[in-house]
Formats: C-alpha cells, sequence, structure tokens
C-alpha cells in the first residue's frame, strides 16, 4: 500500500466533510395529504403534465390522441411514459423534489404504498369524481376509507384456447369445469402431438399477478402463502413444466413472451389478460376462443383486478391549481362522456356498470370478460400496504415451484422457505 | 490501428502522482496572486468531485445508517439506526450465499477471460491475411448493446427450443434448462466470459506490441522453441499490463448488473451484490417493495471491496515505476 501525505489526507477530509454539508442541506418537506389546496379553488394553467405506465403506446397512437384531447382549453398537455415500478420510483422523487405531475396513471396495487407514503392527494381534494364505480374496483383506490383516486377501467385474466388444437384433440372448452378437467383437456392436447399451456411465471408482480387465480382457486389467503392450499396451487403449475405441458421459459417468460408462445399457433391453452382479447380476435393463423380459468373444484376462479388508477399527485407549490388541471383532465377520461372511448383505447373494460353494458353491446367481444371483471378481487384488498411483502414471498415461492418441476417435496419447501423470510 | 501502451495511459490519468511539487525552499519567494491563481484552476476539480463523487458517496453511506422506507424518503424523519442495517443484512442467511455468487462470478469470469483474451492475443500477435478482420470481429460483443447481446443469450439458452441446447443435442446431451435456479449462475457467467473476452484481447495485445520481436529472435537463435519463448519472454514482459488488466477486469465485474439482470432478473444462484443492490433500491425482481438502506448497506460493502483492490492497483503501478 502506498503511505499517502499529510496534505492529501486532508484534502480528502474536506471533501468528505463538504458532501456531508451537502446532504444535510437535502430534503423538504411536503403538505399532508388533504390539508393543503383543493381542484375547487384553482384554476388550469397553460402547461398540464401526464405521465401513464404505457411506453408501448407511442405518439400518434389512439391513446396518445385521446389524452391530447382532455386538455382543457387554453392548456397543452405532454405525457411521457416509463414502465410501472419506474414509474412509481420517478413519482417518488418527483413528490420530493416538488415539481410531481399533474395526473399519474398508477399500477392498482401500488394505491395502498402510494398513498400511505404521503405521496397523493386525495380524491376530494383533487376534484376526482369516484361514484358509480364497482366496489371490488375502487377498493385498491381507498386506504383507511378515503379515496385517492379512479380506476381507469379494469382488465382480468382469462385462459385462452386454440379451437383448431383443441378440435383435433376432441376437446370440449365448456367441459372444463375445475383443475382436474382442466389436466384432462391439457393431456389430450399433448397426446395429440401439440403443447398444452403458456402462461407466465417472472420474478416480480407480473408472475404473482398470474399465479394468483391458481391461488385464489385453490381457497389460498394472502395472509398465509406457506399453506396447504398454497402449495397445492403452486404443485398445479410445478406439474404442467415437470410434465412438459407448459415451457421451462414460463420461470422468466413476462405475459408478452408467453403470448408471443400461443401466437405460434403450437399451445391449446394460454392463461392471459383480457388487453389481448381485439388482438385474439384478429388473430388470422388460428381461431382463440377465451373460458373463465377454473378454480380447483369450481368453474370461475377469483382473478386479480387489474389496470391503473388516475391519481393527482401531492403538490407543495400552486397544488390547488395543479388540482384543478388533474381533476380536468381525470373527468375528461373517465367521464361518462368519454368513458367508452378511454376502455376501447386501452382495452380495458368500464370501470362502471353503466358504461360497461353499453361497451358490451357495442362490441360483443367483452361478453365473456364481463363476470370474470365483476368477479375480480382486489389485490390489495386484505393487506393493504403489506400486499408487497406478500407478493415478494409468493414470487419467490412461484420461481422455487417452477424450478422444481413437478417435484412435491421441492414444491412445499418453495413455498414454506418463502413463507418463513 | 494505432497502439498505445494501456499502463502509460492510464498513469497519466491517476492524479497526484507525476506532478512535481515545488521545493519547500522557493516558496517564500512566491507573490500571492500566483497562489490564488493556482487556487482558481483548481477549484473547477475540486468542485467536480465534490458535486459528482463526495456527495452521492457521503450521501449513500448516510442512507445506510438511517432507516427509509418510501414516505421517509419524501417526506423525511429517517430514524438514525447506527450499524442496524449493516447487522441486518449480514446477517441474513442468503447474504453469504449471495458473497458466494459474487466470488464466483467475478473470479471466474476475469481468470477465463484473461486465459482466453491472452491465447487470442498470441494468436494475433503473427499478422496473417485477414488478421486484421477476424481480430475485429472479436471485437464484436463489446460494440453490441448488452440489451442485445443479453437477450440474445437468454434466446439461446432457452431449454425447450434454444440454439445451445440443440447444438448440444447434435452430441448427444441432454437438453440443459439454462435459466433455472441451479443453473443460473453457471450461464450468467458463460455470457459473461464472451462479453469481456473483447477488452482483454485488446489490452493484451497491445502489449504484445510493445515486447521488442528483437527478443523474440535473439531467443530463437540461442534455440528456444515457442513454449521457452512464450514463458520466459512473453509472459514476464507482459507482467505490468497483465496486472493491470486483471484488477480492471476485477472491479468491472464486481459490479455487473445489466447482463445478469436482463438475462434472469437475478434469480437463483445468479444474484450478485450488485444485483442485490439495484432489486433494492428501485423495487425490482420478486419484491416490489423499495429498501433504500440496505441497498446503501449492500452498495457499500460493494464500494469498500472496490477500494480495497483501486488501492492495490495504485500500489502495484506505484512498485512498478519505481
Amino acid at each position: 500500500m502506498g503511505t499517502m501525505s499529510p496534505r492529501s489526507a486532508a484534502g480528502i477530509g474536506m471533501v468528505v466533510a463538504a458532501g456531508f454539508v451537502l446532504a444535510a442541506c437535502s430534503g423538504g418537506s411536503t403538505p399532508e395529504p388533504g390539508s393543503t389546496g383543493a381542484a375547487s379553488e384553482g384554476t388550469t394553467t397553460s402547461a398540464i403534465t401526464f405521465w401513464d405506465p404505457y411506453p408501448q403506446r407511442e405518439a400518434g397512437s389512439d391513446w396518445d390522441k385521446l389524452v391530447a384531447s382532455c386538455a382543457p382549453a387554453g392548456s397543452t398537455l405532454t405525457r411521457s411514459s416509463a414502465p410501472q415500478t419506474d414509474l412509481f420510483n420517478q413519482l417518488t422523487t418527483a413528490v420530493k423534489e416538488g415539481n410531481a405531475p399533474d395526473v399519474v396513471l398508477l399500477d392498482n396495487p401500488m394505491m395502498p404504498e402510494a398513498a400511505s407514503s404521503g405521496l397523493l392527494a386525495t380524491a376530494e381534494q383533487a376534484g376526482i369524481d369516484t361514484t358509480g364505480i364497482d366496489a371490488n374496483l375502487i377498493g385498491p383506490g381507498v386506504v383507511d376509507g378515503v379515496a385517492y383516486g379512479v380506476p381507469m377501467g379494469s382488465n382480468a385474466l382469462g385462459l385462452y384456447y386454440n379451437k383448431d388444437v383443441l378440435t383435433a384433440a376432441g376437446v370440449d372448452p365448456t367441459s372444463i369445469k375445475d383443475w382436474a378437467s382442466l389436466n384432462a383437456a391439457i393431456e389430450k392436447v399433448v397426446a395429440t402431438g401439440a403443447k398444452g399451456i403458456t402462461f407466465s411465471g417472472i420474478a416480480g408482480e407480473e408472475g404473482v399477478f398470474q399465479f394468483e387465480p391458481w391461488f385464489w382457486g385453490a381457497g389460498a389467503d394472502l395472509s398465509d402463502v406457506g399453506s396447504a392450499a398454497a402449495i397445492s396451487a403452486g404443485q398445479l403449475v410445478s406439474d404442467w413444466i415437470g410434465k412438459g405441458w407448459a415451457p421451462r421459459s414460463a420461470a422468466t417468460d413476462n405475459q408478452s413472451a408467453s403470448w408471443d408462445l400461443f401466437l405460434t399457433g403450437e399451445y391449446g391453452f394460454a392463461e392471459n389478460g383480457s388487453w389481448f382479447a381485439s388482438a385474439a380476435a384478429d388473430n388470422k393463423t388460428f381461431a382463440a376462443g377465451m373460458i373463465a380459468i377454473p378454480a380447483k373444484d369450481s368453474a370461475v376462479a377469483p382473478v386479480p383486478t387489474g389496470g391503473e388508477f388516475a391519481v393527482a399527485p401531492l403538490q407543495s407549490k400552486d397544488a390547488s391549481n395543479h388540482y384543478a388541471n388533474a381533476a380536468a383532465v381525470i373527468a375528461c377520461l373517465t367521464g361518462d362522456a368519454h368513458g367508452n372511448a378511454t376502455s376501447e383505447a386501452l382495452g380495458y373494460l368500464s370501470a362502471k356498470a353503466g358504461v360497461r353494458a353499453t361497451q358490451v353491446a357495442d362490441n360483443p367481444l367483452w361478453t365473456p370478460w364481463v363476470d370474470i371483471v365483476q368477479g375480480a378481487q382486489g389485490r390489495t384488498t386484505d393487506l393493504g400496504a403489506d400486499y408487497v411483502n406478500a407478493s415478494a414471498a409468493l414470487s419467490e415461492a412461484i420461481q422455487g415451484a417452477l424450478n422444481a418441476a413437478g417435484d412435491s417435496s421441492g414444491v412445499e419447501s418453495a413455498f414454506k422457505d418463502a413463507s418463513g423470510s | 490501428m494505432t497502439v498505445t501502451r494501456p499502463e502509460a495511459a492510464l498513469s497519466q490519468a491517476t492524479p497526484g502522482r507525476t506532478e512535481a511539487r515545488p521545493p519547500e525552499a522557493e516558496r517564500p519567494r512566491r507573490s500571492r496572486s500566483p497562489r490564488w491563481a493556482a487556487v482558481a484552476f483548481v477549484a473547477p476539480l475540486v468542485v467536480y468531485l465534490l458535486v459528482f463523487y463526495a456527495y452521492p458517496l457521503v450521501q449513500n453511506v448516510a442512507m445506510s445508517l438511517q432507516r427509509y422506507d418510501r414516505g421517509s424518503f419524501v417526506n423525511g424523519g429517517a430514524p438514525f439506526v447506527g450499524l442496524d442495517i449493516y447487522r441486518e443484512v449480514i446477517g441474513q442467511p442468503k447474504f453469504w450465499r449471495i458473497v458466494g455468487q459474487t466470488g464466483t462470478f467475478t473470479l471466474i469470469s476475469i481468470t477465463v477471460q484473461y486465459v482466453v483474451g491472452l491465447a487470442l492475443a498470441v494468436f494475433f500477435q503473427h499478422s496473417f491475411r485477414l488478421s486484421a478482420t477476424l481480430r475485429a470481429m472479436f471485437l464484436v460483443p463489446w460494440l453490441l448493446p448488452v440489451i442485445v447481446s443479453g437477450t440474445t443469450w437468454q434466446w439461446m439458452m432457452n431449454p425447450d427450443n434454444g440454439a445451445l441446447n440443440s447444438l448440444l443435442g447434435v452430441f448427444g446431451v441432454d437438453p440443459v434448462w439454462w435459466l433455472n435456479a441451479d443453473h443460473a449462475l453457471m450461464s450468467v457467467i458463460i455470457a459473461n466470459i464472451w462479453l469481456g473476452i473483447p477488452f482483454n484481447l485488446v489490452i493484451l495485445y497491445s502489449g504484445l506490441q510493445n515486447i521488442p520481436t528483437t527478443l523474440y529472435e535473439a531467443a530463437a537463435i540461442d534455440g528456444a522453441g515457442p513454449w521457452r519463448r512464450f514463458w520466459s519472454i512473453t509472459v514476464p514482459l507482459l507482467r505490468p499490463v497483465s496486472l493491470i488488466t486483471l484488477l480492471l477486469g476485477l472491479v468491472y465485474t464486481l459490479k455487473v448488473v445489466d447482463i445478469i439482470w436482463i438475462m434472469t432478473m437475478g434469480t437463483g444462484t445468479s444474484q450478485t451484490l450488485a444485483t442485490w443492490s439495484y432489486a433494492m433500491a428501485f423495487g425490482k425482481g420478486t419484491s416490489s417493495l423499495i429498501k433504500y438502506s440496505e441497498a446503501s448497506a449492500v452498495g457499500s460493502v460493494l464500494l469498500v471491496v472496490a477500494l480495497a483492490f483501486g488501492l492495490v492497483y495504485v500500489a502495484v503501478q506505484r512498485k512498478q515505476e519505481d
């Protein structure tokens, strides 16, 4: 090691000390939600910022045009997009720095954490109308009895099937009423030389979202990830990997990758979301259909509610004007006048029963999804902000179960270990 | 292709080493204004160091000593907890497993990268037709964006229909589930070695160019075979360059996140200290709960290790110059 001269040591000391001074200066304080500012006391401003988690919907897309058209007269709306987690992190920093956007679309399981961390203005304060929304869909946005935003609509998971493959295998999709009949159907499909089922088991919330219909369908509860019911759901998907019915890449596939596998036409079934419903209907290479995901002993498992909430971040400067901007844009996007256009642009079902009825009447594509959305369960309803911990444990368990490839002791220890940590 | 001596270039980049200081005796004769001029010249560098090095570093350490969550990150008021976060992080059963994986990843990566890089450098030492073209082709991994090469490796390692398993199948080897929990570390090491070979090749090749050919000619006249020439001329004369290549490789490899994250998201055995810290800092991977303090603590551990090897590097360089 080289020796350090006293002068350079003093220099380093000075640099570090100055760093401490800089560190001490940072960090302001933001107001309490609900206390400062109200949309009714403000006026809309000339520049409005809008963040959403849809980087795939580029400038010029239907969604982009719809958002731009919702800027109030005299205002220009600037829209920017980032993936869900990044958007949440950017929002956290922006609120801390006091330069949060006027409107953010936040994924629904993030709502309790965002609200309890003091990032969001209350719906009342921001002039957001939450009446007429189905209770299961508004649920994730209500924290300690206070509503913090309004759902942009709802998506849900279903079990898509390839009609051509099923016909060749002699499988009638309406005969699938529980896990046993689903497994029997997949076995028949695989016997004809086709492949079984695609799903996404990727680490993180996306894989957990896809696993929850099986988890809840087994009667398991998010407060006990290591329960026997939870393990039986893990065993179900693990067996699909072990028997070669599902691709082993399911452990790393996200929902788009899993959908691409289904589109090859080689698979009989695919668990995926309602946002692919129009893509499935337009598919030219094979005919696709959809049924509800079965529970262990019944035909319809509860699926997690999907979709984003429109929220107004907490503002420390000109709060009332920012909230007035939020109120105007969100009312335009989720109000009854535009509700249907918003749902169609996003591929979601409306969160309001009345608007949903019109939507289904206009586009029969949605008919099979209505019951699924109405029976859907909020991910954070039971646990609130603690959901993230349960989700993390469940994600570890799913990864372990998929890696066990059917080995029952491996699946059991994956769930037991995950619930213990 | 111009060849620069890497160790010469690097020593220039080390501040405070080569500038001669004025002898103390000269001091009193100087007037004040050059002194202020000197301060003015140094000021931009000091400000730069403060803003971009000292501040983030101190902030990182400060964060690891306070218990932050998303709420206290925004509104302030994170309690000071001393070294509690470090105790909790190190006390987790997976901490030492991850340290072991980080060590395996780093050591195997740099060893194989170095050996293969050196073999290729020696191979390209003798010019032949198309040697320049071939050498350029070996640089491809360096030029491709990691998102492209990482995704391509993931696709080639697909357990059901990946190119790698098809190739193994030709030789009658059973398909391997490359990216599952047990094999993930091996898979990311393979991809990382592929990524790192060009760096080793380029630096070692330029080092070889600086060994006078007369030495080889003299040795050949004395009857030394190629093997003897390699061990008695190439290896000792390349030692300074080799040490620098290995030390830089070590620091680079220790902090690799991108290739691992793209291929496995740090699942199974492929979790390293760097990916673990990244996952906790941004709420990515299996847990979407953001853990600012724990991420900073792991980051500080990584910093200390990198700093230790950085000091080894400085010491080695100093010794070589003496």
